[in-house]
């Protein structure tokens, strides 16, 4: 990987982390009813498989990433 | 000579037959201009357009805002938080959406896609909850480590309040 420029990447986060925390501070600062709406689009969950010889493994929930080895 | 000949005249006839072929690969600005511009403005929930006629599209562009038109220079622009403004065809309000970041891929076709996490109207976006949010980020970001994840996540929120703020009138 090339050198990281933005606060971001140095601070160790991925895009996707970056963005998804922007749009929960604007989700934060919304009126309701829109908040209420917009909150549903908050949750986020994660199921992790690992995959041998072309076949997916079970797959368990993962709290965090970093639990799924990313 | 003969055969010179012959070989000049099939060359000719060649080329005079392939000419009309290529003549049809060049576009004619007239025509792309009054096709006007498509706009494909999505996100993860929802699909706000999908192949809208729309007339401009304003862009907060990480690197600057800029405007779209038909037959705008292709770019990818990877978005910052902020106002999106789409001008309809035979309308003079824009119409704005605030925001959260995204990406913004202008093809050599004059249809613009937009892919955002969330968007939201201007008109629910809570002042004094922005306000108060801006302050908190602004203390959690004095109070954490330089360099830390604490310290970007805090700038994340200050940015995004800020946007939030200048977009309905505050100046934080």
């Amino acid at each position: 990987m090339s050198t990281p420029t933005t606060f971001w990447r140095l601070a160790g986060m991925s895009y996707t982390q970056y963005v998804t925390r922007a749009a929960t501070a604007l989700r934060n600062g919304l009126k309701e009813p829109a908040k209420t709406q917009a909150m549903r689009n908050e949750a986020l969950s994660y199921n992790s498989a690992t995959w041998a010889g072309g076949k997916a493994g079970s797959k368990k929930p993962v709290q965090v990433l970093s639990e799924a080895g990313l | 000579t003969d055969q010179k000949f012959f070989t000049m005249m099939q060359n000719t006839i060649l080329r005079r037959a392939a000419a009309p072929l290529l003549r049809r690969t060049f576009s004619s600005a007239p025509e792309a201009a009054a096709s006007g511009m498509t706009l494909n403005f999505s996100l993860p929930s929802e699909t706000i357009y999908a192949g809208a006629k729309v007339s401009q599209v304003i862009v907060p562009g990480a690197a600057g805002e800029y405007g779209v038109t038909a037959d705008h220079v292709p770019v990818v622009a990877q978005l910052q938080a902020g106002v999106l403004q789409i001008m309809h065809e035979g309308s003079n309000e824009a119409e704005k959406y605030f925001v959260a970041g995204g990406f913004s891929i202008t093809h050599p076709n004059s249809v613009t896609d937009i892919s955002c996490p969330e968007a939201v109207k201007i008109d629910d976006i809570d002042s004094a909850a922005v306000s108060s949010a801006f302050e908190a980020a602004k203390s959690a970001f004095a109070a954490a480590e330089a360099g830390s994840a604490d310290q970007a996540l805090a700038q994340i929120d200050m940015e995004v309040n800020k946007a939030m703020g200048s977009a309905v009138g505050l100046s934080l």
